[in-house]
């Protein structure tokens, strides 16, 4: 498989051998109708349709030692079962049936050619076949279809003669301050972590002027570590730091927008509910415009994000205090706010997974698929469910020691040498994601109404990923509760995490074709969406990392900026070693797509 | 597909009164009937893929398809390069766990 990223990569379809295009051409029964004959098994895989209790049996073999298996082939134009000794007979004897059909596997064979033949009706017969009701038959229901805007070739763009006499007129350039009293001077009087030692070799580097724009240390306000944590991380993702500097959502035009607003609406009842001192209603994502202006202004001096803080309190008012608060729901909370205030500006947002109705989810949403499989029918029901982050459980609850035993036969190969790594017993990201993406048996006590068999049964459910968000925040779930005590405490296992992701295997897609065998059908509702394809790269940005337990712990983000790595405390912002960020404990990962694609733009013309 | 009328001729052999189905079919299908051959693939396959055998028999493949050129193997190649040696690779607790696991299916269907 080519690894190059062309400007558009061809579906990769077998061309059909000459008896298949024959077939084709024929007038047989049509590939695409073949899903009658073909029903799942309880594992989830295709087979040939059969009555219970029939066992197939080679025609052509003497009776008595007629072949049951391993392989037999159902010619798809009269029905003659034979094993894989006689199929080719069976083409040679009678012409136009050589295309054949893998009983138990529902698979194309060319009898004549000897060799397996792929065709994209017969796939999407299979399809059919494993997602529909035996009685009704119904095609599987897609996800919302949005609107498909093909891909266009990225232009550069550079300003016509009107155009930089705009800029010439409206800008001014930004002035680094040097000499300005920065926090980096004065690191090593820090003693609430405990990695204030090892960063000390490194401040040689840290003067003000060499550290990259837009860091900015943010003072503590009382337990606010969970914030500043969260915003760094926000502050330095790609796609909302351009958002926001190229003026996208201007705290001017905002509140002007609100004041003309303001009248006998009933939003403004809720407004002065919130605001009882009668200004405009909070904005996050206007405070977030305040910040991004100071944060990239080139003043080093650390920050107070107060206005902040205030406006997400009167967002979140049930946790509007100043104990300790969760990082994770905080930024799920801050994404929430933005979503809201910018419904009010009639965007549409049927689908959220759609990311058209604002910021937030434009860059953070994504789409999981969750295939819930009966183990006694086989039927599968799918659902779509929009995410901004993703939420892993940490893998470690393999035995090291069987691994072990078992793996180290299998040492042969660099694929091999990542899965060692469970051997000692080290998590890595990779692994809770292939432990995201299992397929998990749903418990006796967990049974899912199957529609084909019409009763409860017990069932296999399998995640994976539909659309990998543009910006994906990995969730490390680190508490557990115990139930014998009735108490949860925190799991501090060290998760090895790479600075590169690919996300691949766990895109449907890839869980899909393991599940379906040797097909060439794209599964999506989307068939052959590039995009999934090719935008499943991506770039780690930003680590956050706790300290501590459940009850009262510290936040520490680490952002990479061309890859340096700078460690943000809270007020302090040190540049460190790749090494230590490696080996810090990660709560939430940041990864940003490596390559993006530009869609036609929706408005004609 | 059962009731298409373009069957090949049937062989004398079917005039004659059916034989006593062997024992291994018996037990054949009394495994496919109450679904625990089902059962016993998906453990194989769970315990092949765990131990390695299956990216064993996928590099000897690649190595295979590589060295004669893609264009010229056929699934029909592959499968008789392969099956001698995937048998005989097999682990030896893979084969006992299975063996096991057919005996107590044995005894408990009291055949």
């Amino acid at each position: 498989m080519s690894s190059s990223f062309s400007a558009v990569r061809p579906l990769r379809l077998p061309p059909p051998c000459p008896h298949l295009a024959a077939y084709r051409s024929g007038g047989g029964t049509p590939l695409r109708c073949l899903h009658g004959c073909l029903c799942p098994r309880p594992s989830g895989r295709a087979e040939v349709r059969r009555d219970p209790g029939e066992v197939p049996r080679c025609a052509s073999c003497p009776p008595a030692a007629a072949r049951h298996g391993p392989r037999l082939y159902a010619c798809l134009s009269c029905a003659a079962v034979s094993c894989r000794a006689h199929a080719p007979d069976h083409a040679t004897l009678v012409p136009g049936h050589e295309i054949v059909l893998d009983v138990d596997r529902a698979e194309l064979f060319c009898a004549a050619c000897r060799d397996q033949v792929y065709d994209p009706d017969f796939d999407a017969a299979v399809v059919i076949a494993l997602t529909s009701l035996s009685s009704s038959r119904l095609p599987p229901r897609p996800p919302e279809k949005r609107a498909k805007r093909r891909r266009v070739e990225y232009r550069s763009w550079a300003p016509d003669p009107n155009e930089r006499a705009v800029i010439g007129q409206r800008s001014s350039p930004l002035i680094v301050q040097e000499g300005n009293a920065s926090s980096t001077t004065t690191t090593t009087a820090n003693s609430t972590t405990t990695t204030t030692s090892t960063s000390s070799p490194s401040s040689s580097v840290s003067s003000p002027s060499s550290l990259p724009w837009g860091l900015r240390g943010l003072n503590n306000l009382g337990n606010t570590c969970f914030m500043n944590s969260v915003l760094q991380a926000l502050l330095h993702t790609p796609l909302l730091r351009n958002y926001f500097l190229s003026d996208r959502h201007s705290r001017y035009v905002c509140q002007q927008k609100d004041k003309k607003k303001g009248g006998s609406k009933e939003k403004s009842n809720v407004a002065e509910q919130k605001n009882p001192a009668g200004g405009s209603p909070p904005c996050l994502a206007c405070d977030l415009d305040a910040m991004y202006s100071a944060v990239f202004s080139g003043d080093r001096k650390p920050l107070s994000p107060a206005k902040f803080l205030h406006s997400w309190w009167q967002h979140a008012s049930n946790l509007a205090s100043y104990e300790q608060q969760d990082a994770h729901e905080f930024f799920i909370s801050i994404l929430d706010g933005i979503h809201e205030k910018e419904q009010d500006q009639c965007k549409p947002c049927s689908n959220a997974g759609n990311g058209d109705c604002c910021i937030a989810h434009k860059v953070f949403s994504g789409i999981l698929r969750s295939d819930v499989t009966c183990t006694i029918c086989g039927f599968t029901s799918t659902t779509y469910d929009p995410c901004v982050d993703i939420s892993l459980d940490l893998d470690s609850s393999q035995d090291p020691m069987k691994i072990a035993t078992s793996k180290l036969q299998a040492c042969k190969s660099k694929i091999e040498s990542m899965l060692t790594s469970q051997c000692y017993g080290i998590s890595t990201l990779r692994g809770c994601l292939e432990h995201f993406t299992r397929p998990e048996k749903l418990g006796a006590d967990q049974k899912f109404f199957c529609e084909n068999c019409q009763a409860r049964q017990e069932s296999v459910k399998q995640m994976s990923i539909r659309k990998i968000p543009l910006v994906a925040c990995f969730h490390i779930k680190r508490f557990e509760h115990s139930l014998i005590r009735n108490m949860s405490r925190k799991v501090d296992r060290y998760l090895q995490f790479p600075l590169s992701l690919d996300m691949a295997p766990y895109l449907s897609s890839s869980i899909l074709t393991a599940r379906y065998g040797n097909r060439i059908f794209a599964f999506d509702g989307n068939d052959s969406d590039e995009a999934t394809e090719l935008a499943s790269d991506l770039e780690l940005f930003a680590v956050l990392t706790h300290s501590g337990n459940l009850e009262a712990g510290h936040y520490i983000t680490y952002l990479r900026l061309n890859n340096q790595w700078y460690k943000c405390d809270d007020a302090w912002v040190t540049h460190v070693s790749e090494s230590i960020v490696r080996a810090s404990q990660a709560y939430m990962l940041f990864y940003v797509q490596k390559i993006l694609y530009y869609k036609a733009s929706q408005d004609v013309g | 597909m059962r009731s298409s009328i373009n069957r090949p001729p049937t062989p004398d052999a079917n005039e004659e009164p059916e034989k006593e189905p062997t024992l291994q079919e018996i037990i054949n299908i009394k495994l496919i009937e109450s679904g625990e051959k089902e059962k016993l693939m998906e453990l194989l396959r769970e315990r092949l893929i765990e131990c390695g055998w299956r990216d064993e028999m996928k590099a000897i493949c690649r190595a295979y398809a590589r060295k004669k050129g893609r264009n010229n193997v056929t699934v029909d190649d592959l499968i008789h390069v392969v099956t001698p040696k995937g048998r005989a690779s097999v682990p030896d607790s893979v084969k006992a766990e299975l063996l096991q696991r057919i005996r107590s299916f044995l005894t408990s269907a009291a055949i």
